[in-house]
């Protein structure tokens, strides 16, 4: 705020100063305000240089800055509110042009109004006509000067124009001075021009606007030079930049050749090569020269021998690792292996350096037993560890797993010749590990005997915690119980097999080869009937025949165990297929359809002699209509199929053929033909009712506007109502707009499958603005499958065809026929490259050109 | 470009003056290259795109032309047909009296090759023609080169066999048997037990899709993708057992025909049916697709037979007497209908018109007493292979067969580097199983606008954009006295912008100022007892 006012006050200041001559009386009172003190306190430390400005700012409060008009600060208000246009008329007053229309004596009225006028005033305001009469008239006005004429404070009437200087009048002090007469001419000169009128300037918008139309007219022109380019080029379907691009050199040579030497070094080499004398020189004496590097006959026969016989061993050597290499006895290579060893070890020292370094060898040995050296025990492998420094470096796991390496090395002597001792035991656990081993079952029932002896004698029950509670205790017994009879089983079987000896052995190896399983009379039991459920599963429509089946299969099983199991059951199959047509009485089940219900029954255990027998009956019938029609076989049992072929079979083989259709078949047709139609109805308005659901019905809430009986005669609200009908309404709507609402005998879903809506673009792709156009633009496939190879290319031409490492150079301007078409097929480079300036490459891109002009 | 140029030579220079006449016949082949019509330019305000779609459309009518231009001069052989004159009927055309006219290398395709024991035969062609594998009912399964009619691989799986498919090529076959499906290699060598699908009673292969389509006894319908295994849809139809299943080639939906007289197309990612049509009174007994997937023909028990067209669903053409218990398109649209020992053939007599008119054109009577079990046309040849209970037969069926393969669809002197190629390529081009739908051009397409359920928040904010540009662009009255200064004006301006943005509700922002009141939260609660007074509140 006081910011704002200094400034305020500062610009008044200024306004002061400037009109100046016109205020002289509030100049004066500025001038006495200066010699005035400060009156405020409050406002002391807001001012500081201006006080007396702020001062005179308060004085003048009264006057509204903005109406000063002086200040640029603030936006210029137009006055808007109190400005008529100037063609404004007010309709209530009547101007003075109607009186005079309307009276007559005009002059003598005005004068008399003009007194009746004054006369109204002087009652209104109480002060002497003479005030009021003055109105028109002017009254000189007397100026008395405030301060003494000077230059700085011209007088009124230099002010107003009267007093005006000439340059005549400024000239003349100087008249006849050096240099006047110059001066004078060219003043003169000057009022000649100026005698020429000069127009005020046109305002400044005006004139701008005038520029820029010539501008626009200018740079419309420059610019409608490129219309046609750049039309050719929004329209054209592909845009070309790969022609006319040469890539300048070629080879490595061309690059060459055009090289200049351009250091002092390049220079001075490009010198001496480039040097005719040295060429010269090299010419008549490098033949020279060479005849100087003469050879002796026995150097070269020498040097010959020697490659030859280098040649030679290294052919036998190569021959002979072959030949070693071929040999695969294993212990020729454990041996050749040991000869190695023993001749390097030979080789490298003599028999005492050896026994030294064995003692060597073996103290390094005893040492590392006895101090554990490399065990991670020493002083600094501990602390690493115990800080587990070893598993934050690297360095130091590497350093401490190196340190174990040597140990294993080291200590690895000590074991292998322990070695001897305990091989054997381990050797038997691990047969025993393996039960395979054919030497020795005896020795692992024994030991299994053992062991189980070991458990049946030692069931001590512990005396405390959880397992001597009582109940525990019990439990534990009887478990034992059961183990030690287990066991005694056990050991009476070890002891059978003990005794059978060597003869079970086979056996017991094809237990563990597992198929079939001899031994315990349980387990022989179980496969079969499993495999009997299996059976029954297979052969679940052809049902009686199942125990047959087993029996064949079974014996088929014992016959031939080695082949597969299907294999078994597809030949009994095959061999049932043999029973059915010798058997007659075997049953059948029938597949019959009632279409009243919609269902399948299955109904079963029908003879078949029986049925062939009603089918006899039917004969005669079905003779004469049906012969051409084939039986069909709707319901599709091995059975019935069985029964076809042998039909085909006999039919194939007699004279006459006429079909006998099955039971199913004809229980089929007889029902056939019902109320389908009725029931497809039916379905349909099922569909409907699912895909284009019927309004609720509106219900009240009950308890709700019910309290009355008014109320419950007027029944529902008229806008559920309203609500309801509006909406059976567009179900109609919806019905008939269905692509199946014709269409009696047909169901079209109108589901929408959300996995194809991602088929379908849900928006207009961009340049696109209607769905027809783009539709309509889709309807051709654009692939090498759908359209012929001479066309492909142009369909599947990208927007822009460029090579790659091309520059895209900016559009050139070229001169157009405006008439030209614009043709795809010919199109045109917008790569301009400018010709090349040595002029080789020049002449080589002209011939390319007129090359490719030949060729389109 | 030089390739472009090039082009532009070729087909100046391949149209002399004289052909011009010509152009009127070639208009109708351009115009089925063509798929329909270009979009109308004229309505396009952005001259860019519309010149872009203008060059576009010129490439595409280049190219369709080109396509014409190919079929015309280049395809090296025509399709044949039976021609008779006078009272003289294609029916009576003996199969004899073909064998007398051909030549030796097609008089080879009829042959019947007697298997009693096996029982009927199903059959299955790869695409090309050139394999068949043949599944006897008693578990014979004989994979056999039917150009040089090598037996490549018999084998015999001692079980029942009810129907076999070649997967994409013949390396490796299908069989559905007794109680699983299996995939055999070209060998014989099991690779595959299929056990997750039950019993199956009927084998697909969808080519494009490499998925292995399968019904099993219990009706269940189950997709399996062959190149990874994993099984991508299995549907419970619900219409009880069915062995009628066919899949549609034009866009891989599979077709069931139920006991109901029902038939059901399905895909692998609904697990309702995409259309249900009532056909028949009675059982449909079997179902086959015309190549281009606009027809379909069913049977039923009702000894009628229906031709449909699944543009509209409506049926087009019914013949009656006639009850098929196989049938099967041709690739020139033919129609085989087998029953009993008995095949017929039946022919568009329509001419390519969109009515069609299916009469007979050819008959065959087989042996009295073999039971045909399935009928295919053998692709690319003029041949109808028949797989009955007493083995299979091949019989000629002039113009029955696409005479110009295509190397890029199939190819029936694929060498083994073309086929491990092909194989590669089929397998990068491996459609996803959400594409097959029943009309598979749309994919690509606009989104089907459906009723508006909810806005998302790009909508809104669209919509409140553009009301707030209307409130902007609204011209204000020219009012007196003062009112019509321009700060009164920008004011009444903001005021309706202001207004036009109330009227859509604030989206977000209050989740947004919740979630970071939740988050202010989260940290007071995480800070010790001491530090929490400092936690920043929101």
């Amino acid at each position: 705020m006081g910011e704002k006012r200094r400034s305020t006050s500062k610009t008044l200041g200024k306004n002061k100063r400037r009109k100046g001559p016109h205020l002289p009386n509030s100049i004066l009172k500025t001038i006495a305000n200066e010699k005035r003190p400060l009156n405020s306190d409050e406002e002391d430390d807001e001012i500081d240089s201006d006080d007396a400005i702020v001062d005179l700012y308060e004085y003048e409060e009264g006057v509204p800055e903005e109406e000063s008009r002086k200040n640029n600060r603030y936006d210029p208000v137009v006055n808007y509110n109190y400005e008529l246009p100037e063609d404004f008329e007010d309709e209530n007053v009547e101007s003075d042009d109607d009186d005079e229309g309307g009276n007559s004596d005009n002059e003598e009225g005005e004068g008399d109004d003009v007194v009746r006028h004054t006369r109204m005033l002087q009652a209104v305001t109480g002060m002497p006509s003479a005030a009021f009469d003055g109105e028109s008239k002017r009254k000189p006005v007397l100026f008395t000067e405030a301060y003494p004429e000077s230059e700085f404070n011209p007088t009124r009437d230099v002010l107003e124009g009267k007093g005006l200087l000439t340059i005549d009048e400024l000239m003349a002090p100087i008249e006849g001075k050096p240099g006047f007469n110059e001066l004078e001419k060219r003043i003169s000169r000057m009022q000649k021009d100026a005698q020429a009128v000069v127009h005020a300037p046109l305002p400044k918008p005006e004139r701008e606007r005038l520029e820029r139309k010539a501008v626009k007219g200018l740079v419309d022109k420059e610019f409608n030079k490129w219309v046609h380019m750049v039309k050719r080029n929004r329209e054209a379907p592909t845009v070309y930049f790969n022609q006319n691009v040469s890539l300048g050199y070629s080879t490595v040579g061309a690059i060459a050749s055009e090289f200049q030497p351009r250091t002092d070094f390049e220079k001075k080499m490009a010198s001496v090569l480039n040097d005719n004398e040295l060429g010269e020189a090299h010419d008549e004496d490098g033949a020279k020269l060479l005849e100087l590097n003469e050879v002796s006959v026995e150097d070269q026969i020498k040097y010959r021998d020697h490659i030859a016989k280098m040649r030679s061993l290294l052919f036998r050597h190569e021959l002979k690792s072959k030949r070693i290499k071929k040999i695969k006895s294993k212990t020729y290579h454990r041996l050749k292996g040991k000869d190695l060893k023993k001749s390097a070890m030979g080789a490298l020292m003599d028999p005492e350096m050896a026994k030294e370094e064995a003692m060597k060898q073996e103290a390094r040995r005893v040492e590392e037993r006895m101090t554990l050296k490399h065990k991670n025990t020493g002083k600094w492998a501990k602390r690493m560890i115990s800080r587990g420094l070893n598993v934050k470096y690297d360095g130091t796991r590497a350093a401490i797993s190196e340190q174990l390496q040597i140990n294993a090395t080291l200590s690895r002597k000590m074991n292998s010749t322990n070695d001897g001792s305990s091989s054997d035991e381990s050797d038997d656990e691990e047969e025993l590990n393996d039960g395979s081993d054919q030497d020795t079952p005896s020795k692992l029932i024994a030991k299994a005997r053992e062991k189980t002896l070991k458990t049946v004698e030692d069931d001590e029950v512990p005396n405390s915690g959880l397992l001597s509670l009582p109940f525990m205790a019990r439990a534990m017994k009887k478990k034992n119980e059961e183990a030690i009879e287990g066991g005694k089983r056990a050991l009476e079987e070890y002891e059978e097999w003990e005794n059978s000896g060597g003869e079970e052995n086979p056996k017991k190896t094809a237990v563990v080869s597992g198929r079939r399983v001899f031994g315990a009379t349980a387990k022989v039991e179980a496969p079969k009937e499993s495999r009997k459920d299996s059976d029954n599963f297979y052969d679940n429509s052809d049902s009686d025949n199942d125990t047959e089946g087993i029996e064949n299969n079974d014996l088929g099983a014992v016959r031939d165990t080695a082949s597969p199991a299907r294999n078994t059951g597809a030949i009994t199959e095959t061999e049932k297929f043999d029973d059915d047509v010798e058997n007659p009485a075997s049953k059948t089940t029938f597949d019959v359809a009632l279409f009243a219900s919609g269902s399948w029954k299955k109904m079963k255990g029908c003879q078949n002699a029986e049925t062939k027998k009603k089918l006899k009956k039917h004969v005669p019938y079905s003779k004469g209509q049906d012969k051409k029609e084939s039986r069909d076989d709707e319901s599709e049992d091995s059975e019935s199929e069985a029964e076809e072929m042998v039909d085909g079979i006999l039919t194939s083989a007699s004279k006459e053929t006429y079909e006998i259709p099955s039971q199913a078949e004809l229980i089929q047709r007889a029902f056939a033909g019902d109320d389908v139609v009725d029931e497809f109805e039916k379905e349909k308005q099922e569909v409907l009712n699912q895909e284009v659901p019927e309004p609720e019905k509106p219900v009240l809430v009950p308890g709700w506007g019910q309290w009355t009986n008014i109320q419950k005669k007027r029944g529902l609200p008229s806008w559920m109502v309203r609500e309801h009908e509006d909406a059976k309404k567009k179900r109609t709507l919806d019905l008939k707009t269905r692509k199946d609402a014709r269409l009696r005998h047909v169901i079209i879903s109108e589901k929408v499958d959300k996995k194809v809506e991602k088929l379908h673009t849900t928006t207009l792709p961009f340049p696109y603005t209607s769905k027809e156009v783009f539709e309509h633009s889709m309807r051709m496939p654009i692939g090498p499958e759908f359209n012929p190879a001479t066309i492909v290319g142009s369909l599947n031409r990208p927007e822009v065809v460029k090579r790659a490492g091309v520059i895209i150079k900016p559009l050139k301007f070229e001169e157009a026929n405006p008439n030209e078409k614009v043709d795809d097929e010919h199109p045109r480079s917008n790569q301009k490259q400018n010709p090349k300036k040595g002029g080789k490459t020049g002449k080589g891109q002209s011939k390319g050109k007129s090359k490719q002009k030949t060729k389109a | 470009m030089e390739l472009s140029s090039e082009d532009n030579n070729l087909t100046e220079k391949v149209l002399p003056p004289i052909e011009q006449e010509s152009d009127v016949e070639l208009e109708t082949t351009v115009k089925k290259y063509l798929r329909g019509e270009g979009a109308d330019l004229e309505t396009l305000k952005d001259k860019k795109l519309k010149t872009q779609l203008a060059s576009r459309e010129k490439l595409y009518g280049k190219s369709a032309k080109t396509a014409a231009k190919i079929e015309k001069w280049l395809l090296p052989a025509e399709a044949g047909y039976l021609e008779t004159d006078g009272l003289e009927k294609t029916w009576r055309v003996k199969q004899t009296d073909i064998a007398n006219e051909v030549d030796l290398l097609s008089s080879r395709n009829q042959y019947d090759i007697v298997l009693p024991d096996f029982g009927p035969y199903k059959l299955d062609f790869t695409a090309s023609g050139r394999h068949m594998i043949a599944g006897g009912r008693k578990g014979h399964l004989a994979l056999v080169d039917m150009m040089s009619m090598n037996l490549i691989k018999e084998i015999q799986v001692k079980e029942t066999v009810r129907d076999v498919a070649f997967l994409h090529n013949e390396q490796f076959f299908a069989a559905a048997q007794k109680k699983y499906a299996y995939i055999y290699g070209r060998d014989g060598t099991e690779l595959h037990c299929l056990k997750e699908r039950g019993p199956v009673s009927r084998l697909r292969f969808l080519k494009n899709h490499f998925l292995l389509a399968s019904v099993n006894k219990s009706g269940q319908l189950h997709y399996q993708d062959v190149t990874y295994g994993g099984m991508v849809a299995s549907i419970r139809t619900g219409k009880g057992r069915t062995d009628v299943m066919e899949v549609n080639p034009y866009n891989g939906v599979v077709a069931l025909g139920h006991t109901g007289g029902t038939v059901t197309m399905w895909k692998p990612t609904s697990q309702a049916p995409l259309v249900q049509m009532q056909c028949h009174p009675g059982p449909v007994s079997s179902v086959a697709f015309h190549p281009n997937g606009h027809l379909m023909a069913t049977s039923g028990k009702e000894r009628k037979l229906k031709i449909w067209d699944l543009r509209k669903f409506e049926e087009v053409q019914t013949i009656h007497g006639f009850h098929a218990k196989t049938l099967s398109f041709s690739q020139k649209g033919l129609l085989a209908a087998g029953t009993g020992s008995f095949v017929q053939i039946l022919g568009d007599s329509s001419g390519g018109s969109s009515s069609h008119n299916y009469s007979r054109y050819m008959n065959h009577s087989m042996v009295k007493g073999y039971q045909i079990e399935k009928l295919m046309f053998r692709p690319y040849e003029d041949v109808i292979g028949i797989g009955h209970s007493m083995g299979w037969s091949s019989i000629l069926i002039p113009g029955s067969g696409e005479p110009n393969f295509d190397s890029w669809v199939a190819n029936p002197f694929e060498t083994s580097k073309q086929r491990r190629e092909k194989e590669v390529h089929l397998l990068l081009d491996k459609l996803p199983p959400e594409t097959i739908m029943l009309d598979p051009s749309k994919i690509g397409a606009m989104k089907p606008s459906r009723r508006k359920e909810k806005q998302s928040r790009e909508e809104i904010e669209a919509e409140k954009e553009v009301a707030i540009e209307a409130a902007k662009s609204t011209e204000l009255k020219k009012k007196t006295k003062g009112r019509n200064k321009p700060s009164k004006r920008t004011k009444k301006k903001k005021e309706m912008v202001e207004n036009a943005k109330r009227t859509f509700p604030e989206q977000g922002h209050n989740n947004t100022a919740s979630k970071k009141r939740r988050i202010g939260e989260d940290a007071a609660a995480e800070l010790p007892a001491s530090l929490k007074r400092f936690a920043r509140k929101n």
